[in-house]
C-alpha cells in the first residue's frame, strides 16, 4: 500500500451499519496501537458509552480516562463539547454565561440543526489535530467510534455542508481546518465495518462509495464475525448422512458451513464492489465480551495493520 | 400462548421498532405475508429494505408508489392469499416535500421553503426527520382507508425516543420561541409580536454570531421564516399522528436478535414505549441458535471417534474430523446457551408480554415461501 499504515494516521473514524461492531474495532485498532507503543485516545460520539466497559473500567464520561497501557477514551456529548469549544473562540467565561447559558440561547443551540454534530466533531478534530503538550502532540492517535451509516455519513459531512452555507467566522475557520483533516490521506483514514450478511453487505457498499464521493481516504473495510470454513463438502455429506448417531454433530457442521458459506459469498461480492483492502475478523465463540475478546480482536487484526 | 396473529387481531396499524439489522423489514413483511393469507387487504411500509427481499416482492421502485405483490409470486410460492398483499417504500426527501406542499398557505409558500438552502439539507439530515415521516406516511394512508393494516418497518434509532418524540423535536425546530427570540432582530422583530425582547437578545446574538458566523443565522432565520403561519397545520397534525399511535387501533412489535446489545436496545425501546403509554404487544427475537445437542448422540471426542466409525466415515483431516465435529458441537452450543440465556432474560423482564423465537435459518430469507416459513415460528407454542 503507498498510503501510510492504518495506526500511523493521526485520526482513524471507524463507522459502518448498527451492530456491525463498530465499538469493537475501535477498542481493538486503538489496542493495537498502544501496543506499538504509540498515546491512543478513543473517541464515542454516541448516545451511550461501550468501550471503558469492555476494559471493564467504569465510563470515562466527559472526562479523558486511561483503560489501559497508553490507551485512553473519552465521551463526546453535545452539550459539554460546546461548552468547551465556545469557550476557546469566546475567551470570556461571562460572555460564554450570558450568551451561551441563557434559557433561550440554551434552547436554541440545542434545537438549532446540525450545531451539536458541529462541536462534537470540532472536539475530536481539536484532539486529533490541535491538542498539544509540551510542544507535541499529546496524542498519537485519535480513533473516533462514529455513529452508524446513514448518520456517520451526515455526521462527517457536517463541515462539508456547515460551509456550503457558511464562509465566515471562527467555526467556519475551523470546519475549514476538520475538512481538511477529513480529506488527508496522510493524516486521515475512514474505516467500514460490516458483517458476512445481506443488509450489512449491501449498506457497506452504498457507504464505502458514499464516501468515496465525499472524498473521505479510505481505510480498510472489516468484515466482522468471519466464519472460516472447516469441513470439506464430501466430509459434510457423510457426516448429514451419517444416521441418528451423528444428528447433532451433522447439524453443528452444517450449520457451520451454510454461515461460512455466508461469510466466504459476502467476502467476493464486497472484494467485487469495494475499492479498499478487506480484513476478515474472525467470529469468536466467547461466553463473556470483556478485554480478552478485544485483546483476540486486536491479535487478529494487528499484522494486516 | 396464543399466535401472533391473534394477538394483533383487529389492530389497523402494526409498528415493527427495534434497534438495525434485527430483521425488522424481513418480520414486518411476515407479518403483512399472514394478514394477507387470511383475507386482509395489507400494506407493509419499508425503509430501504434489503434489496433481495425487495426484488422478490417485485419491488424496485423508490419513491413512495404502493406496489401490489404480484399474484404469480404467491403461486410461484404455492400460496392463495385470501386478501392482497402491498408494499412500498419511503422515501424520505419525497415525504417531506408532500407535506410541506399540503401544508403551505400559498404555493408561493412551499417554494420559498423547498428553495431554502437549509431546507435541502435539512429534509434528509435532520435527525428524527426519517421517523417523523415514517409516522406521516402511515397516518396518511391509514386516513385514506386503502388498506386493512399496514404494518410499518420503523427506521433503525439508535435512541429509541428519536421515534415517538420526532414530530415534537422537528416542530421545536419549526416553532421554537427561543430560536425566534434569538434570531428575532434577523427576522424583524416586530412581525413576531417580539419587539420587546429585541433589546437583550441582540448582544446574545452577537455574541452567538461570533462563534458561528452569522450566515448560519441569518440562513436559519429565512428558513423559520419561511415556515411562518404553518407551525398550527404541523402542530395539529403531529397531535393527530401520536393519538392514532397511542390508540387501540395501533400495536407496536418489538424485533430483537438474541445478542446481548440487541436485546439490551430491545428493553430500551419497551420502557421507552412504556413512558408514552404504549404497551408492547408481542416480542420477537430473530436469529436464534439452536442447539445440536437436542437432538441427542454423542458429543465428546471418543464418542464421536466411535460414532464416525460405526458410519463408516474416515475420521481423517487435520486437525482430524472427530476433533473439529467436536469443537464445532461445542461452539454451536456456546452460541445456543448464550442465546437461550438472553431469551430468558428479556422473557423475565417484559413478564407477561408474548414472545416468539424464530431460530437462525440456513439461508437469508429473500422470497414469500421464506416469509411463510418465519410464519410457522409465530404460533401458538412461541417458536419452541
Amino acid at each position: 500500500m503507498s498510503e501510510p499504515a492504518l495506526l500511523n494516521q493521526r485520526l482513524v473514524v471507524v463507522t459502518g451499519k448498527g451492530g456491525t461492531g463498530k465499538s469493537t474495532l475501535s477498542a481493538a485498532l486503538a489496542l493495537a496501537a498502544s501496543r506499538r507503543g504509540k498515546k491512543v485516545l478513543v473517541c464515542e460520539v454516541t448516545a451511550r458509552e461501550r468501550v471503558a466497559d469492555f476494559f471493564g473500567k467504569p465510563p470515562s464520561g466527559t472526562r479523558i480516562r486511561e483503560l489501559s497501557p497508553n490507551l485512553y477514551s473519552v465521551h463526546v456529548r453535545p452539550r459539554e463539547a460546546m461548552r468547551e469549544y465556545a469557550l476557546m473562540t469566546i475567551k470570556y467565561e461571562t460572555l460564554y454565561k450570558i450568551a451561551f447559558e441563557n434559557p433561550a440561547a440554551r434552547y436554541f443551540l440545542a434545537a438549532a440543526p446540525s450545531l451539536s454534530e458541529i462541536v462534537m466533531l470540532g472536539k475530536v478534530w481539536w484532539h486529533a489535530a490541535r491538542d498539544m503538550e509540551r510542544g507535541r502532540p499529546r496524542w498519537d492517535l485519535v480513533v473516533l467510534d462514529a455513529p452508524a451509516t446513514g448518520h456517520g455519513l451526515t455526521f462527517l459531512t457536517v463541515p462539508e455542508v456547515f460551509l456550503r452555507l457558511v464562509n465566515e467566522g471562527p467555526l467556519a475557520r475551523d470546519m475549514h481546518g476538520m475538512q481538511s483533516l477529513l480529506a488527508d490521506p496522510e493524516r486521515c483514514s475512514v474505516c467500514v465495518v460490516t458483517l458476512p450478511e445481506e443488509m450489512p453487505a449491501n449498506e457497506a457498499i452504498e457507504l464505502d462509495s458514499a464516501l468515496r464521493q465525499h472524498g473521505f481516504p479510505p481505510g480498510p473495510l472489516f468484515l466482522n464475525a468471519y466464519f472460516a470454513s472447516r469441513f470439506t463438502p464430501q466430509e459434510l455429506v457423510q457426516v448429514t448422512r451419517g444416521g441418528p448417531m451423528l444428528m447433532a454433530a451433522g447439524e453443528a457442521a452444517d450449520n457451520h458451513e451454510s454461515r461460512a458459506a455466508l461469510s466466504a459469498h459476502y467476502e467476493g461480492v464486497l472484494r467485487n464492489a469495494v475499492q479498499r483492502p478487506i480484513l476478515p475478523v474472525p467470529f469468536f465463540f466467547e461466553r463473556h465480551f470483556g478485554a480478552q475478546s478485544i485483546d483476540k480482536v486486536a491479535r487478529a487484526i494487528e499484522s494486516s495493520l | 400462548m396464543k399466535p401472533l396473529i391473534e394477538i394483533l387481531r383487529g389492530r389497523k396499524i402494526i409498528c415493527c421498532v427495534g434497534s438495525g439489522g434485527v430483521g425488522k423489514t424481513t418480520t414486518a413483511a411476515a407479518i403483512a405475508l399472514r394478514e394477507a393469507m387470511d383475507g386482509k387487504k395489507t400494506l407493509v411500509l419499508t425503509i430501504d429494505p434489503a434489496r433481495r427481499l425487495a426484488n422478490s416482492l417485485g419491488l424496485r421502485e423508490l419513491g413512495n408508489v404502493e406496489t401490489r405483490i404480484d399474484p404469480a409470486m404467491f403461486e410461484q410460492a404455492g400460496l392463495t392469499p385470501r386478501g392482497e398483499m402491498w408494499a412500498m417504500m419511503l422515501d424520505l426527501k419525497h415525504t417531506w416535500d408532500e407535506l410541506v406542499r399540503r401544508q403551505a398557505r400559498t404555493p408561493q409558500q412551499a417554494q420559498a421553503i423547498l428553495d431554502n438552502k437549509l431546507y435541502q439539507t435539512l429534509s434528509t439530515a435532520m435527525a428524527g426527520s426519517l421517523e417523523y415521516m415514517a409516522m406521516e406516511k402511515v397516518y396518511e394512508v391509514h386516513s385514506s382507508r386503502r388498506f386493512d393494516v399496514v404494518i410499518l418497518d420503523t427506521p433503525p434509532t439508535t435512541n429509541a425516543l428519536d421515534f415517538l418524540h420526532a414530530a415534537a423535536r422537528i416542530l421545536d425546530v419549526l416553532d421554537n420561541n427561543a430560536m425566534k427570540l434569538v434570531l428575532g432582530p434577523m427576522m424583524k422583530a416586530g412581525k413576531f409580536g417580539l419587539k420587546l425582547l429585541a433589546a437583550p437578545s441582540g448582544l446574545v446574538l452577537r455574541t452567538l454570531s461570533r462563534f458561528t458566523g452569522s450566515d448560519f443565522l441569518r440562513d436559519l432565520a429565512g428558513f423559520m421564516m419561511a415556515f411562518e403561519g404553518m407551525y398550527e397545520g404541523f402542530k395539529e397534525r403531529a397531535t393527530r399522528v401520536k393519538a392514532l399511535l397511542t390508540s387501540r387501533d395501533a400495536a407496536f412489535v418489538l424485533v430483537t436478535s438474541a445478542s446481548p446489545l440487541t436485546i439490551e436496545e430491545a428493553l430500551f425501546f419497551h420502557k421507552a414505549l412504556a413512558d408514552d403509554g404504549i404497551q408492547t404487544a408481542a416480542v420477537i427475537v430473530n436469529r436464534v441458535q439452536r442447539d445440536p445437542r437436542r437432538h441427542g448422540g454423542p458429543d465428546t471426542l471418543p464418542g464421536l471417534k466411535e460414532a464416525l466409525q460405526l458410519a463408516q466415515i474416515k475420521d481423517s483431516g487435520e486437525p482430524p474430523l472427530s476433533e473439529r465435529l467436536c469443537q464445532t458441537l461445542t461452539d454451536q452450543a456456546t452460541l445456543a446457551d448464550l442465546d437461550r440465556r438472553e431469551v430468558e432474560r428479556l422473557r423475565t423482564t417484559l413478564h407477561g408480554i408474548p414472545s416468539f423465537s424464530v431460530p437462525r435459518l440456513r439461508k437469508d430469507v429473500h422470497d414469500l415461501a421464506g416469509l411463510w416459513q418465519i410464519d410457522g415460528y409465530l404460533g401458538e407454542n412461541g417458536g419452541e
